[in-house]
């Protein structure tokens, strides 16, 4: 027995040379049972924490995310294919994954914290949680999406028109699907509220104001146009500074007469402001220029600088009723100093009257990317521009 | 690397040995000196040297950390974000401390005695005398209170704007505007020297002035593109400068395109005559073509295209109108009645026939990408080229591709790298503020036109009263009497300065500010000095067009001599009409920064958290970082409709009924070929002058900035002038070897300039680089330029009826070695001084 143990430790003392207090013997076959262990443990735990199960054992994710899936195509459909958390969530590659749930692990404090614990918490939160996904969905092109949607097996011709000429597109870029897919399984943040365009602030102060049939208003931001008083899906967006007559009140919205032209030519979508000039008033989708139902045609004539044919139509359709100008000049004075302040950082800004209505177009989209404006001032001060040209303008030169 | 020179010219160099090593030690300590010093270590302070602070500032050429000892710059770094860094920093320092600073307010000597009614043939004698700021801002209030008085807004031209030094503070061209507008009305200018052709023609054709705009990001080029044209562009030499503060990030794609040239994964072209600084960086194919004729070989591309039905006729009938009347001229039905075919435009071009139809065949041939420089459209008739390449690539059919399509601004300002899309800092206002009274409130232009297309003011100053055509309009050339001028050197960037002398002549007045004595502080009446940009508080984009982070450019030193900020000196001048309130709106120059900075803080929250200004200024810049992909007229191919493109139809307009209907003789309905004024190889006037002289912009200058840092002038002079570059036969045939003086001539003016023989040169081309300092021997017209000015040889001609652009690059010379007395160099130094 002594001559037994005397061999083990000889042959242990090899293994225990080095080191004074802990043998590499100890720290080898140790780290190794532990490894298996470890290993085992931590890829059942792992596989736990992948669990749609465990997702939403946290209040705030079942009120909130988990709810809000419930009335989306990824949680019922007619083939049956349910996407649950981790499928969106959870990327797919061993190193990512370990990046995720490191990232994640933050979240677990926050549920320690009561960081989102109530409604008002999660809401406030809710843009920049987005924010994450979206940036990460951004970088690696939305691949948990296109897992199961892929570019290669999309069949266009199956689409509806529209939809090919933005899947086609975006598939010859290769684009990232939440470039446009976003809010598709749970709400979309309040955006606007960081964001809110000058123009939007009018908007809301004149909010509440009652509406009088017969009169004319002019849109102060970006506004979507209804076939009727209830659809939600809506037919096209106005331009801010567009006029329109009310004709009637129902509810929530109004119906309103937009006297416009259009380019007699492909679909029409594009509605313009007078004739032969790309003063744009509204875009509508292909569906609503084609239906006849939704307007009137007038006059019919030929742009001679362009050969191009054009047609009036009067459109009649609804908008919300929200905050909208009776006075067009206090839209032209934002305008005006919007123009004024922002085009003269890094020139003098030519005057109003120095180019026509069309020309104003491609000046101005040149000079995109040196200002960030907001869409709705973008329009706006374009729509100034034009409506100021030496068309319009007795003292153009 | 970007900066490799041709060769060693030191043998030549005339500076003194002194000074020549004091700016070689001063550029190599920047390598040796490591980061460790960076950060002023006073615990350990044991010699004043290393008191030294560093400080973090911006420029043009790009961001840098200045060591500052014993009130002085002694050493400047590049930024350490900036990857590539211009050779060009190693000039920074010598404008600083340049010989040639304005250092106190002056005035011509004979108009301090006569005012208005002095002898202007004098103008440009250079002789000056002293004054203090208050006299001087005197004489400029009461010179503008006479002129609006006299002659009312048409006879003062305040419009010249030029590069300004960076910073959105200080911006010395919105100062200048602002002020003025609250005095009262004067005469401004559209376009610029850079690119008034190709931003007048583009939005009839394009929809969008296109030359500064957005571009393909070069990612995306990289992936897709099979083929690369460098159309008369040489980006690795242009690439080094920057309207607002570089960080050169393009360089990192034009080294990752040089490994895929030398790959052969992509095939890169440059149609150029000359082998330019890109063609020698990345080892690329060189299409050889007679300067001037672009346009035959591109008719010639077009006739190969349809004949053997390479193009894209699909794309052409739902993306672009009048594709036909075009064809129609390709194939000599109208106008000139003559075919564009190959073996045609061979004679024209050079190129050979057969050598046309491949380069037809190659650029329909996959993935190819157009990528424009800008000289092709500074010269007569420069809207045809590039109207002619926005054909081109219709037909290939790949605008709106990634890797496919035309950009006319790759070459520039960072445009191709994806864009943060941050928002910058704003700027000091430019405007009056509304609804304060302006002093003097008449709009009388007296029928005169109050904005003139920026390179025709010489023609106006010489004919008042005149109508001309330009962009569909009918311009009357102004009576103007009173010229303004601050940051911007029109005696450098305008052309034929003899006919310049001639009209200068008729001003009664002229103000130039600025910080360094250039040519049009010689021209001038009164001269402000304005401090550099190193000597105030500033804010800048860095990372230029693309807007990588913000930079808070400090002030390294205090305003040398009697310099003010642009800011002190408008805001004295407002104050003699009781309005300077008004113009700072009661704010110091700090509360300015803060404000910009808040503006931006502010525009970018939500996507950006940005520290609080002071935070912001300690920590030196914020980094937005890097962008996205993007692909420029994508929108347009997916739904041309709805994305129509700014042109009167929404569509490619290969036909212009608009410009049709103009009437003009050399801007017609479609391109078409017009031949020049005087041409080579064979052209007009090649029989009396034969060599075609360019003057594009500098490899070691932003324009005619830093010509004036003595040091690094003399590391490409050549016996103290400016370089001329050309064929070995050419020096030969006149008996010129490298490093002689000779004198360059042509029926307009006469330079001298140092030869520098360089195979790169075809036979019958030189290149002298514009912003050379304009040094005339003499005030007298015809005087000798004794530094090398190449506008004193340029045409001052409109490019066409359309544009009325700068035609600098038509241009017809003849050379010789120079005999004779040597006349010393006196471009540089400042004015004579009359005590």
């Amino acid at each position: 027995m002594k001559k037994l143990f005397s061999m083990i430790a000889r042959s242990w003392g090899v293994f225990s040379k080095p080191s004074k207090h802990i043998s590499l013997g100890v720290i080898t076959c140790g780290a190794f049972l532990a490894g298996i262990i470890f290993w085992g443990g931590f890829n059942t735990a792992l596989e736990a924490t992948n669990t749609e199960a465990f997702c939403i054992s946290c209040h705030s994710m079942e009120e909130n995310n988990y709810k809000e899936i419930q009335s989306t195509i990824h949680w019922s459909n007619r083939s049956g294919v349910r996407a649950t958390c981790p499928d969106c969530h959870v990327p797919h590659k061993w190193s990512d994954k370990m990046a995720a749930k490191a990232r994640a692990s933050k979240d677990v404090f926050g549920w320690l914290l009561g960081t989102v614990d109530t409604k008002e918490k999660f809401e406030a939160k809710r843009l920049h949680l987005a924010q994450n996904e979206w940036a990460r969905f951004k970088a690696n092109g939305s691949l948990e999406c296109r897992n199961c949607h892929d570019y290669k097996s999309m069949d266009f011709t199956k689409m509806s028109e529209k939809a090919q000429v933005q899947m086609r597109g975006a598939a010859e870029r290769d684009q990232s699907c939440l470039d446009c897919h976003k809010g598709i399984a749970h709400h979309l943040p309040e955006m606007d509220t960081t964001a809110i365009s000058e123009l939007g602030k009018m908007a809301k102060n004149l909010e509440g104001h009652s509406f009088e049939v017969g009169k004319e208003y002019y849109s102060l931001v970006q506004t979507p146009l209804y076939k009727d008083e209830k659809e939600t899906e809506y037919l096209g967006v106005l331009t801010p500074a567009t006029k329109f007559k009310v004709i009637a009140e129902s509810g929530n919205r109004l119906e309103v007469e937009l006297v416009t032209w259009h380019k007699a030519k492909g679909y029409g979508r594009v509605l313009y402001f007078d004739f032969a000039k790309n003063i744009v008033q509204a875009t509508l989708s292909k569906e609503a220029s084609q239906d006849e139902s939704l307007f009137v045609r007038g006059d019919k004539r030929e742009d001679d600088l362009t050969g191009l044919p054009w047609e009036q139509v009067t459109f009649t359709l609804w908008v919300d009723k929200k905050g909208y100008e009776e006075n067009l000049q206090n839209i032209w004075d934002y305008a005006k100093g919007a123009y004024q302040t922002t085009c003269s950082v890094c020139h003098t800004q030519p005057a109003e009257g120095h180019f026509d209505a069309n020309t104003w177009v491609g000046m101005f989209a040149g000079m995109q990317g040196f200002v960030n404006l907001d869409g709705d001032t973008h329009d706006v001060i374009l729509k100034y521009l034009q409506n100021h040209s030496s068309d319009y303008s007795k003292d153009a030169h | 690397m970007f900066n490799r020179d041709k060769k060693s010219k030191n043998e030549n160099v005339s500076v003194s040995r002194r000074s020549f090593l004091k700016g070689v030690m001063a550029t190599s300590a920047v390598a040796v000196i490591g980061p460790s010093l960076l950060v002023p270590n006073t615990a350990s302070a044991a010699t004043i040297a290393e008191r030294a602070e560093w400080k973090l500032t911006g420029s043009h050429w790009g961001a840098f950390r200045a060591k500052i000892h014993g009130g002085k710059v002694t050493e400047v770094k590049a930024f350490e974000l900036d990857k590539y860094p211009t050779d060009m920093l190693k000039g920074i320092e010598g404008i600083i401390y340049s010989p040639s600073r304005v250092r106190y307010p002056m005035v011509r000597l004979d108009w301090y005695l006569n005012r208005e009614k002095s002898d202007t043939k004098q103008r440009g004698d250079n002789r000056f005398i002293r004054v203090t700021w208050d006299q001087a801002l005197d004489m400029f209030y009461e010179e503008l209170e006479r002129v609006q008085n006299t002659y009312g807004p048409s006879g003062l031209h305040t419009g010249a704007n030029g590069w300004r030094a960076t910073g959105q503070l200080h911006s010395c061209g919105s100062h200048m505007a602002r002020a003025i507008a609250m005095h009262g009305s004067s005469v401004k200018d559209v376009g610029d020297y850079s690119t008034g052709a190709g931003q007048t023609i583009l939005p009839y054709v394009l929809g969008s002035t296109e030359v500064y705009a957005p571009g393909t990001s070069w990612p995306l080029i990289l992936d897709n593109s099979k083929t690369i044209i460098l159309w008369a562009t040489d980006p690795v030499k242009n690439l080094q400068v920057g309207w607002n503060c570089e960080t050169h990030d393009s360089f990192e794609y034009l080294e990752q395109l040089k490994d895929k040239v030398a790959e052969k994964k992509i095939r890169v072209i440059s149609v150029d005559p000359v082998k330019n600084k890109t063609q020698n960086f990345l080892g690329n194919e060189h299409r050889y073509i007679n300067p001037h004729t672009d346009v035959p070989f591109m008719l010639a591309v077009a006739h190969t295209m349809v004949k053997e039905d390479l193009h894209d006729q699909k794309f052409i009938d739902t993306y672009a109108l009048g594709f036909d009347k075009f064809l129609q001229y390709v194939q000599g039905e109208t106008e000139d009645k003559v075919e564009k075919t190959p073996e045609w435009a061979s004679e024209i071009c050079g190129v050979p026939a057969d050598e046309i139809r491949d380069f037809a065949r190659l650029i329909t041939n996959g993935r190819t990408q157009l990528l424009f420089g800008w000289s092709i459209q500074r010269q007569q008739h420069g809207e045809q080229p590039y109207w002619m390449g926005a054909v081109l690539a219709t037909m290939i059919g790949q605008i709106g591709l990634p890797g496919g399509g035309i950009s006319y601004g790759h070459h520039y300002s960072s445009i191709g790298v994806p864009s943060s899309g941050a928002v910058g800092a704003g700027a000091f206002p430019r405007n009056p503020d509304s609804g304060k009274p302006i002093r003097h409130e008449s709009k009388d232009f007296k029928g005169a036109s109050s904005t003139l297309p920026v390179a025709r003011f010489v023609d106006a100053l010489q004919n008042p009263g005149k109508v001309i055509d330009a962009n569909g309009s009918k311009i009357t050339f102004p009576d103007i009497k009173m010229m303004v001028f601050t940051g911007c050197n029109p005696w450098h960037r305008h052309q034929d300065r003899n006919k310049m002398k001639a009209a200068f002549q008729k001003l009664e007045t002229v103000i130039a500010i600025d910080y360094n004595w250039t040519a049009t502080c010689r021209f001038s009446d009164i001269v402000l000095p304005a401090c550099t940009q190193y000597e105030r508080n500033d804010l800048d984009i860095y990372g230029s067009y693309r807007a990588k982070g913000l930079l808070g450019m400090k002030k390294l030193v205090d305003p040398l001599f009697q310099s003010k900020t642009d800011f002190q000196i408008f805001t004295e001048l407002t104050k003699r009409w009781g309005k300077s309130k008004d113009y700072t709106q009661g704010k110091s120059e700090v509360q300015w920064l803060e404000q910009l900075y808040n503006e931006s803080k502010d525009a970018n929250a939500g996507k950006w958290e940005m520290p609080d200004f002071h935070e912001f200024w300690k920590e030196g810049y914020f980094h937005f970082g890097d962008g996205e992909n993007w692909t420029r007229h994508a929108d347009f191919r997916e739904d041309p409709e709805v994305n129509a493109l700014g042109t009167p139809s929404g569509f490619i307009e290969i036909y212009s009924r608009k410009i049709a209907r103009f009437g003009y003789e050399h801007c017609k309905g479609h391109p078409m070929w017009f031949e020049k004024e005087e041409r080579s190889h064979g052209g007009p006037k090649s029989d009396e002058f034969p060599v075609w002289m360019q003057s594009c912009h500098p490899d070691k200058r932003l324009h005619s900035q830093m010509c004036e840092s003595e040091a690094f002038r003399a590391t490409y002079t050549v016996q103290g002038r400016e370089p001329v570059f050309m064929n070995s036969a050419d020096a030969k045939k006149r008996g010129i070897k490298d490093g002689d003086i000779v004198r360059v001539f042509n029926d307009r003016g006469q330079l001298l300039a140092g030869a520098v023989v360089d195979d790169n040169y075809p036979v019958d081309v030189i290149r002298i680089q514009e912003g050379a300092w304009y040094g005339p021997e003499d005030e007298s017209i015809g005087s000798l330029c004794t530094y090398g000015d190449p506008n004193n040889l340029t045409i001052d001609i409109g490019s066409s009826e359309l544009a009325q652009a700068t035609s600098a690059n038509t241009c017809q010379v003849e050379f010789e070695k120079f005999k004779g007395k040597v006349p010393a160099v006196n471009s540089f130094g400042g004015p004579k001084e009359v005590v």
